[in-house]
């Protein structure tokens, strides 16, 4: 029996009555009445731990997990207001082990990913494991270092999958589920094994522009010189801007022209600005190491369109022509902002790719885990920014 | 063998040759290097240039995005207002209309907070409408604010115009109005309906990247002025829906005393019918007794009669025949009234019909010399009509017109086929009916105050009987007439 699937989404006002009406839809559209986990995304005004509790409560001892969004994507529309509870009922031959590890600023980032991916591989020992899926924090600054806590733990190329939280924009809190709770600081996963048939996708669309540069000296997520001048200074000659200007209109200009990473095979992952130092220096949002090449980018709201079509092949073609159950989407919140009033015309192209009944569950997230394509990197997952991470999930 | 000097002269030359071969190919190499130097020199040149291409890309590129981006913003704006205008407008209840401001609608406009104030003039103070995004404690401020601050924002509504974090408002209330709402920008626009009290529409962001222009300014005067439409059109409903509540009830009160007066009028003709009915026939039996008599007498079945007493009895016999004629008359009327009448309604030829009468009346015709013309088209021939009191109505109408009409006058019976019946008029050129009696005619027992009345006699139920008998075929009598002038008495009847 394939993995059975009920998707409820309210967008009730009250967040009481919204838990209560998304799980009573999800467990109408479901067949059976035994599940194995339950997805929970919502928007921040529904991230409170009494909805979460009252979920909980009606779903029993169903291990919970998800975190909150700018907004939902679902094969039904795009909500900028709701609650989602997607139930899934697994068969035998697939397994399921879900984790948290919290109070991350507390520890290393990379300690914290080595907890995760520990508790993940619990009950794991004989059995095949095929991916991991991740939550954390939209606000955590070593990303990086928290995947890399994980791919310690689960292997380094381990096919991952993740998403960062995000809020409404406003980048004060974002929130993760697990089980009753609502949490900060914090990240879950789930460790699927057994006999799972998955496709995942990760695009961005951005194309590189003007000349490599090299980043000549760097901390975490914070480039100081970029061709030994400080950092931020190639975006002001780009620009043709002073450095207040640039402050000014950094949120608008960090979506629009990130910085490409360059890895080997013409393969680039995206890096937006949170933010510029004092001195030049550029705060990324994910690491950026030393050394690194990198590229400006440039791209449109078309070729933006493109990397959801592009993303969305590339799930298909890794389920091997195998049905898909359902679909997961990660989609960074700045395409979101790009694409604007044409953001229905991205889940438009997915519900015709992957079947407008399929369900489908997504999220906008302030960064996105997956797998470069490039051979080289042997399905080594990466942190990225703007990019659309697509998994197509079958029996 | 060899010497060492010719040795030595060989490598020499060796290496001369060996120095001159490399000098050769440094030349070359350095010639190469040259070549290769301005290669990269050329290459490096055009990814410099590139690299200017492709900034100047970027800054048309930021260029295009913005105009893109304020042309979005515009756009969603604009959609946004539509949205929100149409949910306002549905509404025509007052206290709904501040409801129905969408707060998602309200963030498409860029505005995560609003607030609305409207003026109570009896309370002299400002009533809060809406709260929009802000926190209960911010309200609270924002209610405090309004209150101490009061005449400043009555000045504003007084102004008409619409102010913003941006420009024209007074530095310290500004300053306030962002501290208090916890606003980074904000607009403030009056709302001003027609009739009743003003008040102000007050929209904010705590978005640090949001500037505020002129645009924003418009969108929110656009809907403060929507808000004061709505509130005006939900004041005007509110004011004709009383009015229409008072007239209805002042319509179901004049209607039910209408309708008792109605009752009592019925039950009064009741009454009458009943007291007509019954005094009829209790006449009848002594008239037919004595005109029985009479004939007996008149018949000199017991005894001739002197002359004298033949004439009282001739008078008697008269006086009784014309008494029995009205007493049929009031029963006739009466039984019309109280229903127990039927009309026999069957097909009926008029021409047949009107011939059949101007025999009867003949004679009279013929002593007067009066013309009697009937005018009946084919088409308005076919009627549906009792036979008996048709012929009554006939006999009575004419009969009084040739009563009416002096000596070689003319009358005139006219038909034409109307919508689904056929009108009758009967025409005379006698000396008409005087304009304060018309109306009145057609009552019982009413006569016209004339010479030939007060001449000849009448019981004064003919007319009365005609429209009864008319009325109850489904029919309908007028008449035109003036002193001189003749007559006209036209009914309808249903045509066959």
């Amino acid at each position: 029996m394939p993995i059975q699937i009920g998707l409820g989404i309210s967008s009730e006002k009250d967040p009481l009555l919204a838990a209560r009406d998304a799980v009573r839809l999800a467990r109408a559209n479901l067949l059976t009445q035994k599940f194995s986990l339950a997805l929970v995304f919502s928007t921040v005004d529904f991230a409170h731990p009494t909805v979460l509790k009252t979920v909980h409560g009606l779903l029993g001892e169903t291990p919970i997990l998800g975190c909150s969004s700018f907004g939902i994507l679902s094969n039904q529309r795009i909500f900028r207001s709701g609650l989602a509870v997607m139930l899934l009922s697994l068969p035998q031959d697939v397994c399921l082990n879900t984790a948290c590890v919290r109070q991350i600023s507390a520890k290393q980032a990379l300690v914290s990913g080595e907890e995760l991916g520990e508790k993940l591989l619990l009950g794991f020992k004989s059995v095949r494991r095929a991916l991991g899926v991740i939550f954390s924090d939209g606000l955590m600054r070593d990303s990086t270092g928290l995947l890399a806590g994980i791919q310690e733990k689960l292997g380094i190329s381990f096919p991952l999958a993740g998403a960062c939280a995000s809020d409404n924009l406003a980048f004060k809190k974002t929130f993760l589920y697990a089980n009753g709770e609502v949490l900060n600081d914090a990240a879950c996963g789930m460790l699927w094994g057994g006999k799972l048939n998955y496709g995942l996708g990760i695009r961005h669309g951005w194309k590189p522009l003007g000349k490599p540069r090299t980043v000549t000296r760097a901390s975490g997520n914070t480039a100081y010189t970029i061709d030994m001048r400080p950092a931020a200074q190639i975006y002001q000659e780009y620009l043709g801007m002073d450095l207040a200007r640039l402050r000014k209109e950094l949120k608008r200009i960090s979506i629009l022209y990130p910085v490409g990473v360059n890895f080997a095979e013409g393969e680039y992952f995206l890096r937006n600005i949170l933010s510029i130092e004092d001195n030049g220096a550029l705060v990324f949002q994910g690491n950026i190491p030393a050394g690194a090449a990198i590229r400006m980018m440039i791209g449109t709201k078309e070729s933006c369109l493109n990397a959801t079509r592009q993303a969305m092949e590339e799930a298909k073609r890794g389920l091997g022509g195998a049905h898909c159950n359902f679909v997961l989407v990660f989609d960074s919140v700045s395409r979101h902002i790009i694409l604007g009033r044409q953001a229905g015309r991205e889940l438009e192209i997915l519900r015709e790719g992957f079947g407008r009944d399929t369900p489908l569950i997504g999220i906008y997230t302030y960064g996105e885990e997956a797998p470069l394509r490039a051979i080289n990197y042997q399905g080594k997952a990466y942190f990225h920014n703007q990019s659309i991470a697509v998994l197509g999930i079958g029996g | 063998m060899f010497s060492v000097d010719f040795m030595i002269n060989i490598l020499g030359i060796i290496s001369f040759l060996t120095i001159i071969l490399l000098v050769i190919t440094l030349f070359f190499k350095i010639e190469q290097m040259k070549t290769l130097q301005a290669s990269f020199n050329k290459v490096k040149k055009q990814l410099d240039e590139m690299d200017e291409q492709a900034k100047l890309i970027m800054r048309t590129d930021l260029e295009l995005n913005k105009t893109q981006e304020e042309l979005d913003k515009k756009i969603s704006g604009l959609y946004a207002l539509q949205k929100l205008s149409r949910s306002i407008a549905s509404t025509l209840e007052e206290s709904q209309i501040f409801n129905m401001v969408d707060p998602a609608r309200l963030a498409e406009l860029g505005f995560e907070k609003a607030c609305a104030f409207l003026w109570d003039d009896a309370q002299k103070r400002f009533l809060p409408q809406i709260n929009i995004g802000f926190l209960a404690e911010e309200i609270e401020a924002i209610k405090n604010l309004v209150r101490a601050e009061k005449d400043k924002f009555l000045a504003l509504i007084k102004s008409e115009k619409t102010f913003s974090s941006l420009s024209g408002l007074d530095p310290v209330l500004r300053e306030k109005i962002k501290a208090t709402g916890k606003v980074r920008a904000f607009v403030i626009s009056p709302i001003m309906p027609k009739e009743g009290e003003s008040g102000f529409l007050c929209v904010g962001t705590e978005d640090p990247d949001f500037f505020i222009n002129e645009g924003d300014e418009e969108l929110i005067t656009i809907l403060a002025n929507q808000l004061g439409q709505t509130i005006e059109n939900a004041r005007l409903f509110e004011k004709t829906w009383r009015a229409q509540q008072d007239l209805e009830k002042k319509v179901e009160e004049r209607t039910h005393e209408l309708s008792r007066l109605l009752d009592e009028v019925k039950a009064i003709s009741k009454r009458k019918t009943d007291f007509i009915s019954s005094v009829s026939h209790e006449l009848r039996t002594p008239l037919t007794s004595i005109k029985g008599y009479a004939a007996i007498l008149l018949a000199e079945k017991l005894g001739k009669l002197p002359p004298e007493i033949r004439e009282r009895l001739e008078k008697i016999n008269r006086h009784s025949d014309e008494l029995v004629h009205l007493v049929n008359d009031l029963l006739d009327i009466a039984r019309i009234e109280s229903g127990r009448m039927l009309m026999k309604k069957e097909p009926q030829e008029l021409k047949e019909l009107v011939a059949t009468v101007e025999d009867l009346l003949g004679v009279q015709l013929k002593q007067k010399q009066i013309r009697f013309e009937a005018d009946i088209p084919a088409e308005a021939q076919k009627i549906l009509a009792d036979r008996s009191q048709l012929e009554r109505v006939f006999i009575n109408l004419i009969g009084n017109a040739c009563k009416f009409t002096p000596e070689k006058g003319r009358i005139g019976v006219a038909a034409r086929k109307t919508d689904g019946s056929v009108q009758v008029d009967i025409t005379d050129t006698g000396c008409g009916i005087p304009e304060e009696a018309l109306g009145a005619i057609f009552e019982e027992f009413y006569r016209v105050d004339n010479a030939i009345n007060q001449e000849l006699k009448g019981t004064g139920l003919g007319l009365a009987l005609v429209k009864h008998i008319v009325e109850a075929h489904g029919g309908k009598i007028w008449v035109k007439s003036s002193t001189g002038a003749g007559s006209t008495f036209s009914f309808t009847i249903p045509s066959g």
